[in-house]
């Protein structure tokens, strides 16, 4: 890094192109932002992770009717909305971290932390969608 | 313009140490639970849907290799709880004694097994 032109003409604030530069060499100030969002998240999942395992664990042999009204009364089906919510944002965080570790091509690591992302957003929204078809239906 | 990259260390540089492996368990956990929220973000779809795509999630989500993978999701959703409250204590600043690190090292191998087997008790007995 010591070879790299002086970026001391401009600030990041200034100058868009600034900022550019500097983010490739790490955070330019959303860092702390996404390692609070970990850690923030998996205090989250904590009592959300352990409340849906074992109503997982207790509905997993049951049929869809029982499955469906456990769903649609307002605790789970805001507790399973709330947990979605906070394991795929604790997911893509994770992925995201292992893939920065491991992915060493930049294009490749973009096209991979994109498709998490994406991945995500979609199972979020679809399973928040499913709980709320229930809920609003009953 | 390259950011400094971690390279794979354990194996080729690091002797085996109990702390590490369990560190690499924690992100290998964490991956097959992401995994694993495919599963979970479709069978809420298939409550919602019902008919024909809830019979076939039940199908598999009971069969034979529905159940052992249940099973080794619960397990790791366990070590990656138990692990992650080691690494929030560690973030507040806590357990980096090397007594301390062991001792919490032996806490997260035991503290899940004892919470997968009281989880599918009642599965197992009903």
């Amino acid at each position: 890094m010591a070879n790299t032109p002086s970026l001391s003409d401009g600030t990041a604030l200034r100058d868009e192109n600034v900022l550019r530069r500097v983010r490739q060499f790490g955070s330019a100030r959303d860092g702390s932002r996404e390692w609070q969002l970990q850690r923030k998240s998996a205090l989250a999942l904590i009592p959300l992770g352990l409340y849906f395992v074992a109503s997982m664990l207790w509905l997993a042999s049951s049929d869809q009717l029982t499955a469906a009204q456990w769903l649609s009364s307002p605790l789970p089906a805001l507790l399973t909305i709330l947990f979605v919510i906070a394991l795929f944002a604790h997911a893509v965080v994770g992925l995201r971290s292992v893939l920065l570790d491991y992915v060493h091509t930049r294009s490749l690591l973009i096209a991979a932390a994109l498709l998490v992302r994406a991945a995500a957003i979609l199972l979020a929204g679809a399973s928040v969608l499913a709980v709320l078809k229930l809920f609003l239906a009953r | 313009m390259e950011r400094p990259l971690s390279p794979f260390m354990f194996p080729a540089w690091y002797r085996f140490q109990i702390t590490s492996a369990l560190s690499i368990l924690h992100r290998l956990t964490g991956i097959a639970l992401s995994v694993g929220s495919i599963l979970l973000a479709w069978w809420l779809i298939a409550v919602a849907a019902g008919g024909q795509i809830f019979a076939a999630t039940h199908a598999f989500i009971a069969s034979p290799i529905g159940v052992v993978l249940l099973f080794l999701w619960s397990v790791a959703f366990f070590y990656h709880l138990c692990n992650g409250v080691r690494h929030l204590a560690w973030d507040a600043g806590y357990g980096f004694e090397l007594r301390q690190a062991f001792l919490g090292s032996y806490a997260v191998l035991a503290a899940p097994g004892v919470l997968t087997v009281f989880a599918w008790l009642p599965v197992w007995l009903i």
